[in-house]
């Protein structure tokens, strides 16, 4: 049995504009040691999928309108508050994008560290203080001993999400989610970050959720993908799959836009005009008003369904574009003018 | 030569030993000073007519402040900076105002960078002002509406303000207000890092276009190798205030010679996974140094892999041009020299 297994989860946003749908019908499983990469956009639902998992989505607005989340026999979405505190930080932990505003700034990192062990678990004050000054080694914190005694401003922000690696991992959990956990920090700090993540992963046999909009980082530490758009899946399988595999409009076209190293001097992909605005209800594929490939028919009434290849590579069904046509081909000069002018929106 | 000085007179934009420092200040009691932090120290550069400059750097190498300076917001400590025969460094501060209108600048956040109380039409006629200052009426319209044209966006839409607008379409804005007092210097500071990778291409396809159609010269300024190596024509890697390597962009992403840039390359994360597995990774140790208190000699001694003699820990490497036009900071642990 996977460790966590979602299934049509469903989160609505109920604001003055209307209902923004920003998770919409979303299922997964994550085994226990594996790594799921989310990929998507900004606004593409990643985030809202992981913490409406957590169930730190702030209600109202918010909502959790649907599905399950079976966590280890457990469904998430239907916990009590006091079972919730029981899970949280002890059996899945997260790591935020930005560790400044996730850290206190006025508790010395010793201080947090320790409530985060015996918040958990009963365990006296020198032992949690010895426990934290090892997860602070652990994960490449020099002068473990001195620097617990410090303050978060005190560290760089690569340091910063090192240390809050550490407390995320302090507790032994099950199942690590990571929402942009390097997105803020430089390459060469990004690469240190993705390698404690991978060893500390190695080491216990955590389970991992990684967010993120670089292909490049899912590539390099994911086993498994899932690429969002609009509140839904769009794509899935294993990171081989997706890479070289891919079926869906929407990742190809996603590949095609990434200034890699290997392609130079020729014209960048571009796909032309922007992300649906999810406070609209949409008809069928999210994706065809942008999609590259030629429109067979008008859009789908209904969503399109994730179809499994028989391998476990998903990808949302959709009929209303030839998706074995070649993308260059039908992508004409004009369309590659930087058109960007939403349509419907020319009158002054 | 140990530096690319150029010609003042002849060559496009000229930096010559280039220094900005900041003096953090005295404590109360002490007459001492906390300390410089020297964010650009010693740079020398050439930049040609027509060409796209990448500078890349992690975060708190000097890049942006080196971009500043250059446009002159904020005035060099030691060195000069030389546009078109004109010495940038010495003009005054009343004078500049005007004088910059033929350098301007693109910012990384396109929700910062415009004024949302203007809608674009102010905006731009604002710019185009600096340079057409009797332009009115009709005239300035369709001036306006070119601009807007030119970089991709509906002349219909200019009596709107920014909030209505995306993230993409906003650096659009920027980028024509930018072009507007018709500049022939664009520093562009990280101008996509703010936008998602399908807009993010949008935005450096315009770029590249502009320069080609407009004869435009562009520092264009990034963290992001990847992003840097496919809009510019040459590129130049920074260090803690110095630049460590100058190449084509070709030779700096295929051949570097500085483990630096090494270092650097390695780290970008590619999107493919085979060739993911396969390569090995330079991890660096630690952070960059701090500014305040910089290594004495090679920058790069105290993160190297490689264990740097007490000589070259003391003493500063030259920057030589050691393949033809492939310049780098000639430190013998640092560069390995081609056979």
């Amino acid at each position: 049995m996977a460790l966590l297994d979602v299934s049509g989860l469903t989160t609505h946003f109920h604001t003055r504009n209307g209902v923004v749908r920003a998770v919409d019908g979303v299922s997964f499983t994550v085994d226990r040691g594996e790594t799921l990469g989310i990929v998507g956009e900004s606004g593409s639902g990643k985030s809202v999928t992981c913490y409406s998992l957590l169930r730190l989505i702030p209600e109202p607005p918010g909502r959790i309108e649907g599905g399950t989340a079976m966590f280890d026999g457990q469904d998430l979405l239907q916990m009590t508050p006091a079972q919730l505190r029981s899970v949280r930080g002890k059996r899945i932990s997260m790591i935020f994008q930005d560790p400044m505003t996730s850290l206190n700034p006025y508790l010395r990192i010793s201080t947090q560290l320790v409530e985060a062990l015996q918040s958990h678990g009963d365990i006296d004050d020198r032992t949690a203080l010895n426990k934290a000054i090892a997860a602070l080694e652990e994960v490449g914190i020099p002068e473990a001993s001195r620097r617990v005694r410090s303050y978060p401003h005190e560290f760089s922000g690569g340091m910063r999400q090192r240390v809050m690696i550490a407390m995320a991992l302090i507790t032994d959990p099950d199942l690590l989610i990571a929402d942009e956990p390097t997105t803020a920090l430089d390459v060469t700090v990004q690469a240190q970050i993705l390698e404690i993540i991978r060893q500390r992963q190695e080491k216990l046999g955590t389970a991992v959720i990684l967010v993120t909009h670089d292909l490049g980082v899912v590539a390099g530490t994911c086993d498994k993908v899932n690429v969002m758009y609009a509140g839904r899946i769009m794509e899935s399988g294993t990171t081989e799959q997706v890479f070289y595999e891919a079926r869906h409009p929407y990742t190809r076209a996603l590949q095609k836009t990434i200034p890699s190293l290997q392609k130079k001097g020729q014209k960048l992909f571009t796909i032309p005009g922007l992300p649906p605005d999810l406070a609209r209800p949409i008809s069928g594929c999210a994706f065809y008003p942008r999609c590259p490939y030629p429109k067979l028919t008008g859009p789908d009434a209904d969503t399109p369904l994730l179809r499994d290849l028989g391998n476990g590579h998903c990808h949302a069904d959709c009929h209303s574009c030839d998706s074995s046509a070649p993308i260059e081909s039908v992508l004409p000069q004009e369309l590659e003018t930087d058109d960007l002018v939403p349509a419907g929106s020319d009158a002054v | 030569m140990s530096a690319p000085l150029g010609n003042p007179a002849t060559d496009f934009l000229v930096l010559r030993d280039v220094r900005t420092h900041f003096d953090m200040g005295r404590t109360f009691w002490s007459r001492t000073s906390k300390g410089v932090v020297k964010a650009v120290d010693g740079v020398s550069l050439v930049i040609r007519k027509g060409e796209v400059l990448g500078l890349v750097g992690e975060s708190g190498c000097g890049k942006s402040t080196l971009s500043r300076t250059i446009m002159q917001l904020i005035r060099p400590t030691s060195g000069e900076i030389w546009l078109e025969g004109e010495e940038l460094s010495a003009i005054s501060d009343k004078d500049i105002r005007h004088t910059r209108m033929n350098f301007q600048m693109i910012f990384q956040d396109p929700y910062a960078s415009l004024n949302p109380r203007m809608t674009v039409m102010d905006t731009l006629a604002e710019a185009i002002r600096t340079r057409h200052p009797d332009l009115r009426g009709d005239e300035m319209r369709g001036r306006i509406a070119e601009l807007l044209r030119t970089v991709g966006l509906n002349p219909a839409q200019m009596k709107r303000y920014p909030h209505e607008f995306s993230g993409g379409q906003r650096q659009r804005i920027a980028i024509a207000r930018a072009l507007a007092p018709e500049p022939r210097l664009i520093i562009a500071d990280e101008p996509v890092s703010a936008l998602d990778v399908s807009i993010q291409s949008q935005i450096l396809n315009l770029l590249k276009r502009l320069v080609r159609e407009m004869g435009l010269t562009m520092i264009f300024i990034s963290h992001d190798l990847s992003v840097v190596g496919y809009v510019a024509d040459r590129i130049a890697v920074m260090y803690l205030g110095h630049i460590v390597e100058l190449g084509s962009a070709e030779a700096i992403v295929e051949r570097p010679l500085h483990s630096y840039t090494k270092a650097l390359m390695s780290a970008i994360p590619l999107p493919d996974p085979r060739a993911e597995r396969q390569r090995s990774r330079i991890i660096l140790h630690g952070d960059l140094p701090s500014p305040l208190n910089p290594p004495q000699g090679c920058v790069f001694a105290p993160r190297s892999p490689v264990t740097h003699d007490e000589w070259m820990k003391t003493h500063a490497p030259p920057f030589e041009e050691i393949l033809p036009d492939h310049w780098a900071a000639n430190c013998p642990f640092c560069v390995a020299k081609p056979a």
